[in-house]
């Protein structure tokens, strides 16, 4: 405004522009008087005067951080002559203490964990045009100006911190609402299992594993209604301490999955990761009426068999296997007390061969003693085989099961089959599934008389809303033996993971 | 009547068939080498240099970054060290090894770590300069960083017997120029 001002006065002439310079005389002389420092400065850096104590305290902070720089100089060359862990990058008297978030969260493949940088620790010494110790590789020196993430500081901490366990937790869950033509049974809302899959590296070869589960109870096992059915209580799915020597041998102990086929250690108790609302027939849970000794207390070894490309694993299990009169008892795992000093063993062979990515083919032996009341003991061998193929967009899972139940002092044999087959497409965020599954227990077994056949064709839809979560809608039926009616049913279930 | 209905009907078909097409066409639209707006180099893979072994095989590669081997021959285990999803090194990565997209990588591991299979989750950094301290730092790990972000303080791999700057080397990330 001022300047439209001044171009409006000077039009007017010679008179008005004397006052107009009266008035900017006072402006012009601040204006000089406000930049005759900095003009000063300008002109001649080198002329600028600084009074001595400041100099000296400039020249003792340079000596400071040669000293420094000599320190860790010094400390990269041992490490690197020793070819191992810098121990001598411990924290110093000087090194600032590492605040909480300098503290890398522990690993998780879903996030990143950005690295603080920390100038005050050592870092990699880098030479230019040395190349000691790589293999045929140029070198490069990194820019001066480049921030140095130190890397150091955190696994230093890590390791220096002994109270911690590197504890980590994620949960999955899943809510349904669903309802079947079986008589008495009602269309319902129903909470899934809330699962808290906990793991911890207590050291380099230790590590920890559970599954704490919170889940209601079934309404009815094979027809034997259940009280307290909206009752939500807590089970420890998975308890296991792993050592793991290398890929060849790692030893387990506690509570964990049977490696009996493919699908009882391919998915656990998370609805989430498994691409129909449910487990097939034969791997159902021991406390929702499955067949299976799906959970064993005691050990087992597991590793790779040296085989080159056919690339074998074995498993071998040892544990006190499932109770007898189970589906009856609350309790099925033999969590504390086996019934027998009878051991159940399992042992599984599988292949994963590099030519066909994707391909698992195995078969598994267990074997137990079990001691069902008002009956003789019961010899149990359960014989499996599976052969899957599981490529991210594409699934086709088969297994079939025997399994074999004979009466001590008798002749009498009981056998099981069963098996079921699923195939399942990705297309974008979809994926359609089939699953047809079989199981047929002889109305006089001694084990499972509540059971019978069972058999029927699951067909079903997942899609992914988001990255961690699945919504799915099946439909299943379920031939059942004479007189019993079929049944459908249609479960919409939302799974997720967090 | 009808013949509209089949007129639509046709359109409709041709329409998805359009967008079919050029949804393959996206997805399978690889830079062109020549492009002056990409520069391609090799991705170099890097272990702690007291680390014995010096070759590895793509497939022995791929196993190792998929957490299905979990130790070295010295019983070490092996530390798996990525860079953050969309970065160039890791979409080479995903595109060359894993031949997965990011979605299903995550799923890998989570599903590995769930049953047991995978020990360890892969550490993630986000620097190549922090991939190449990490590397240094920690004996059983192993990453990968551009062939200019290597120095001496760590050890590149042969993959196949090739190393970075051999002709035929398979490991190459494409990186936008900066302009």
């Amino acid at each position: 405004m001022n300047l439209s001002r001044l171009a409006s006065l000077r039009q007017t002439g010679p008179p008005c522009a004397s006052r107009v310079i009266r008035m900017l005389l006072p402006l012009v002389a601040l204006f000089i008087c406000w930049n005759a420092p900095l003009s000063a400065q300008e002109v001649g850096p080198d002329k600028v005067m600084v009074d001595k104590q400041t100099l000296q305290t400039l020249l003792q902070r340079v000596d400071e951080l040669e000293a420094r720089v000599q320190q860790l100089e010094a400390g990269s060359q041992q490490a690197l002559q020793n070819g191992g862990f810098r121990v001598s990058d411990a924290p110093t008297a000087s090194t600032v203490p590492l605040s909480a978030s300098a503290m890398r969260t522990p690993n998780s493949a879903l996030s990143s964990s950005p690295v603080q940088p920390n100038t005050m620790l050592a870092t990699p010494e880098m030479r230019p045009g040395t190349n000691a110790g790589s293999v045929g590789t140029p070198t490069k020196t990194p820019p001066a100006q480049e921030q140095e993430p130190s890397q150091s500081e955190n696994v230093m901490a890590e390791r220096m911190d002994l109270s911690k366990t590197l504890l980590r937790i994620r949960g999955f869950g899943d809510v349904n609402f669903g309802g079947d033509t079986m008589h008495g049974d009602t269309t319902s809302f129903s909470l899934g299992q809330l699962d808290l899959f906990i793991t911890s590296d207590i050291s380099e070869k230790f590590k920890f594993l559970s599954e704490v589960v919170f889940e209601g109870s079934n309404s009815n096992i094979y027809g034997q209604p259940k009280t307290g059915v909206n009752n939500l209580g807590v089970d420890l799915e998975r308890y296991l301490i792993q050592y793991s020597y290398n890929d060849y041998f790692n030893i387990s102990a506690g509570r964990m999955h049977t490696a009996i086929g493919y699908y009882n250690t391919a998915y656990h108790h998370s609805t989430w990761l498994q691409t129909t609302t449910g487990r097939p027939f034969l791997f159902r849970f021991e406390d929702e009426g499955g067949i299976l000794p799906i959970h064993t207390v005691g050990v087992s070894a597991s590793g790779i068999i040296p085989s080159g490309a056919l690339g074998l694993h074995y498993v071998a299990e040892a544990g006190n296997g499932r109770e007898s009169q189970s589906p009856q008892t609350e309790e099925p795992v033999q969590n504390i007390v086996d019934e027998n000093n009878h051991k159940a063993f399992n042992l599984a062979l599988f292949a994963r061969p590099e030519a066909v990515r994707g391909l698992q083919a195995g078969f598994s032996v267990y074997r137990d003693v079990l001691e069902p009341l008002n009956s003789p003991r019961v010899g149990q061998t359960i014989l499996a085989t599976h052969v899957v193929l599981v490529r991210s967009n594409y699934e086709w899972l088969n297994e079939v099961m025997l399994i074999r139940e004979s009466l001590f002092g008798q002749n009498k044999v009981y056998n099981t089959p069963g098996f079921y087959t699923q195939v399942s497409k990705q297309f974008g965020s979809w994926r359609p599934y089939l699953r047809y599954q079989y199981v047929n227990v002889a109305k006089t077994n001694p084990v499972f008389p509540d059971v019978g056949l069972q058999h029927g064709p699951s067909l079903g839809i997942r899609y992914d809303a988001s990255e961690f979560v699945a919504l799915k809608f099946q439909y299943d039926y379920t031939y059942q033996r004479q007189p019993q009616p079929a049944i459908n049913t249609l479960t919409m279930q939302i799974g997720f993971t967090f | 009547m009808q013949g509209r209905i089949k007129f639509v009907g046709f359109l409709g078909l041709a329409a998805l068939l359009l967008a079919l097409v050029a949804r393959q066409a996206a997805e399978g639209a690889s830079p062109d080498p020549t492009d002056p707006e990409v520069t391609i180099q090799a991705l170099a893979i890097i272990v702690n240099r007291s680390n014995s072994v010096d070759a590895l095989s793509t497939s022995e590669l791929r196993r190792i970054f998929l957490g299905d081997r979990s130790h070295w021959p010295n019983g070490r285990r092996i530390t798996l060290v990525m860079r953050e999803p969309g970065e160039p090194e890791r979409r080479c990565m995903l595109h060359d090894l894993y031949q997965m997209s990011e979605g299903e990588l995550k799923n890998h591991f989570l599903h590995g770590l769930f049953t047991g299979d995978i020990l360890v989750s892969p550490k993630i950094l986000a620097t190549s300069i922090g991939v190449r301290k990490f590397v240094f730092n920690v004996p059983g790990a192993i990453g990968y960083v551009r062939l200019s972000d290597v120095d001496d303080t760590v050890k590149v791999l042969r993959v196949d017997e090739l190393l970075p700057d051999d002709k035929g080397y398979r490991l190459k990330v494409e990186l936008p120029v900066t302009k």
